[in-house]
Formats: structure tokens, C-alpha cells, sequence
């Protein structure tokens, strides 16, 4: 269950920020590899969306009710003794403004549209699994893991629709992160490598706190 | 756990992200800020407030193209499908989260691609009075044209932004005119549909 990666993607391809959590993970891949990994996913996005087999595509069409809305999954991410029984417990003591400019105890706390239609969600292998997650921007959030879930209360969920879900919620949290963390460093210049340290920092938090 | 985002109104989603979800900042700081920023920019231009308006317009620019990540991040809305939609998330989601005010749309072109937004109150402009050979060109708030096109055109609407009007220049009332020219499909990201 352990994120093995984290990579953004950039809307014309480029891979501007990956991190391995694993130490071995990072043997035989390079960051030229990564750049190319990066570039490949990006490719095969777009050719996946052009492969929807024809019957799907025409229950698609038939039916355009599609349900893209991805249920909220209450703190995937957010630091444990953060649920509400925990927290009336200790009261005040939590402190204020530990969100950025997010106020409250989570990031979001409602269902939300997936801008994710047609492209790779989820890539199963036995090796690992990969959630993509691809903003209206064009920006894609990818986080690959070693078994097929990340969410840290039911690790052997063998559900694979609420496994995307928790991917979901966890990389709409990476992208909140992402819009304080890099999108307001002054000091960033936009589609270049994210080197922040602070996002760096938010980001393994919140990959610990899967765990 | 509460309804889908859909079923809630535009100007429903708008306050509670204000209100419940967004850290606030002290507004006189902020207008005083801006104040503070374009009276330097004044002096640095030697008061040819034509490039005043210019920086401002591309201060703004930087500023939306960033902001809207922010926007997108927090509220994860669907994408809108027409000029009128996209009206209404600027004047009751965007500047309602980040401004706290609802700025009125009206004055729409006959083609439904143009529109203009009456900002009753500015946060911007509060305490401010033109110097007097400032009242002619200077559009204080042109930040909010560029922030506005900025945004826009991350979301792949290629728009113009301006102002018509301004209280501030002795104007009835503050007027923000946008306009838009073309919707990049081309760079619609691949995978939205």
C-alpha cells in the first residue's frame, strides 16, 4: 500500500517535479528516465482517450448521465487524530492555519466532478498501481503504489472504483498543496521544475500520513 | 457528508468555500498594500500613467494564471459551457472567494460573448482618491482586468479584459467589461470528454 512515487506533469508534457518514497525504487531510474517516463505517460493519456472501445463509447453517448462524481473520502492524507472524536477530544489544542490558505480541518469536504473523462484513471500491473489525476489546467498528478489501494484504513480493499476514489482525493489534496505551495512561491517560474522544499516537505507529510 | 457540488447553486458553493474554507487576510492590509504598490508605480514611471496601467494590467496577468490553480484546487468545479455560466462563476464563485463581493453581470452583447460586471464595491479602491492629474488615464484597479485574463485564459478561454468605467474617475459606477475572442480547443486538455 506504501506511495512508491509521486510525479507532476506539466500540460505539454514535461515532468516538473518526482519523488520516489522508496529508497530502491530509485535504482536503474534516472532522472533523464524519469523525464522520459513522464513524456511516455503523457503520450499514452492521449492515446488511451481515442481507445474507448465503440460499444462503450455508444452506451456513452446513449446515456449521458455518465457519473463522474467522486465521493469525498474523509481525510485521506490529513494527520491522524484529526477525525472529529479525536479532535473534540483535545479541543482547542489543534492548532490554527495548518492548511495554508486552506481553513479547516481538511482541504474539501464535499464530492466533486472528475475533469478525468476519457484518459487513464488507473494502471494495474503486478508490480505496482498508478492513479492519474488531470486538472482543468492540463496539469496530471500521478502516484504510483505497490498494491492496488491507498487508503490507509482498509488496505486490502479489493474495491476498485473506491480505490480510484481514494487516489482521487488524495492527489485533489497534492493539487491544493501544488496552488499554495508553488503556484504563490514568487520565486517559481511557471512549467519549470517545482524546488520547493516547503511542498517538499507538505508532500511527505501527507504521503506519511497514508500510511 | 454533504449533497454532490452539482445540485448546490453556483452562489450557494460561492459563500461556504468563503466562508468555511478559505484563511482570510485583514482587508485594510490588503488595501493599503495595493494602494502602496500602485502610488510607487506612479513615481516609478514618472506618472505616465499609461504604463502604470500597463504593469498593473500585467502584475494581474501573472497573478491569474497562478490564482487560478488556487480557484481550480478549492473548488474543483466542472468546466462551464457557455460565456453566461462562465459569468456566473466569476462574479458569484471567483470574486466572491477571493474578494468577498458579488459583482452584478449585465450589458450582454447580442452574440452572448461579452458582458460586463459592476463592482459596487472595490476593495480595492477603498480610502483612495485620484490625484488630480491621475483622474484622466489611470484605471487604479486594473490588476483585476489583468488577473481576470490571466485566469481565463488558463482555462483555455482567450478573452479581453478592460475597464469602461470607474467611480474613481468621477464615473456613476465601476464597470469591468470582458469580452471573450475565441475558446482554445486545441488546448483543451486531451481527456477531458
Amino acid at each position: 500500500m506504501a506511495v512508491r512515487m509521486l510525479l507532476v506533469i506539466n500540460k505539454s508534457g514535461g515532468l516538473i517535479y518526482h519523488r520516489s518514497f522508496e529508497g530502491d525504487v530509485d535504482k536503474g531510474l534516472n532522472s533523464n528516465d524519469y523525464l522520459i517516463l513522464a513524456s511516455i505517460l503523457h503520450g499514452s493519456f492521449a492515446i488511451a482517450t481515442q481507445l474507448t472501445p465503440k460499444a462503450l463509447q455508444l452506451s456513452q453517448s446513449s446515456s449521458k448521465n455518465i457519473d463522474y462524481t467522486v465521493p469525498y473520502i474523509p481525510y485521506v492524507g490529513m494527520p491522524r487524530g484529526r477525525t472529529s472524536s479525536e479532535r473534540s477530544k483535545y479541543g482547542a489544542s489543534a492548532p490554527q492555519g495548518k492548511l495554508g490558505s486552506f481553513k479547516g480541518d481538511d482541504f474539501f469536504k464535499e464530492s466533486f466532478q472528475s475533469w478525468n473523462r476519457s484518459g487513464v484513471r488507473q494502471l494495474c500491473t503486478d508490480q505496482f498501481t498508478m492513479y492519474i489525476y488531470q486538472t482543468m489546467t492540463g496539469l496530471k498528478f500521478v502516484v504510483a503504489c505497490s498494491q492496488g489501494t491507498l487508503s490507509p484504513a482498509n488496505p486490502s480493499s479489493s474495491n476498485n472504483i473506491f480505490n480510484i476514489h481514494v487516489a482521487d482525493n488524495f492527489l485533489r489534496k497534492i493539487y491544493c498543496l501544488y496552488s499554495d505551495y508553488v503556484m504563490k512561491d514568487p520565486f517559481y517560474s511557471l512549467e519549470m521544475p517545482i524546488k520547493s522544499t516547503l511542498f517538499d516537505k507538505k508532500v511527505k507529510q501527507m504521503v506519511d500520513n497514508l500510511v | 457528508m454533504s449533497a454532490p457540488a452539482q445540485s448546490k447553486s453556483l452562489k450557494a458553493i460561492g459563500e461556504d468555500t468563503w466562508k468555511n474554507k478559505t484563511e482570510k487576510v485583514n482587508a485594510e492590509l490588503f488595501t493599503l498594500t495595493y494602494g502602496a504598490i500602485v502610488s510607487q508605480l506612479c513615481a516609478d514611471y514618472d506618472r505616465d500613467f499609461q504604463k502604470v496601467n500597463n504593469h498593473l494590467f500585467s502584475m494581474g496577468y501573472n497573478i491569474g494564471v497562478r490564482l487560478v490553480e488556487d480557484f481550480l484546487a478549492r473548488t474543483a468545479l466542472p468546466r462551464c459551457e457557455n460565456m453566461v455560466k462562465t459569468s456566473e462563476m466569476i462574479s458569484k464563485c471567483a470574486f466572491k472567494i477571493f474578494l468577498n463581493m458579488t459583482p452584478q453581470v449585465t450589458n450582454w452583447s447580442s452574440e452572448k460573448d461579452a458582458f460586463s460586471l459592476m463592482l459596487d464595491e472595490n476593495p480595492l479602491s477603498d480610502f483612495v482618491e485620484l490625484p488630480m492629474d491621475a483622474m484622466k488615464q489611470l484605471w487604479y484597479s486594473n490588476v483585476l482586468s489583468g488577473v481576470l485574463k490571466g485566469a481565463l485564459e488558463m482555462v483555455q478561454l482567450d478573452c479581453d479584459v478592460w475597464f469602461v468605467s470607474d467611480i474613481l474617475k468621477g464615473d456613476p459606477q465601476t464597470e469591468l467589461r470582458i469580452k471573450l475572442n475565441k475558446v482554445l480547443k486545441d488546448e483543451v486538455p486531451i481527456g477531458e470528454d
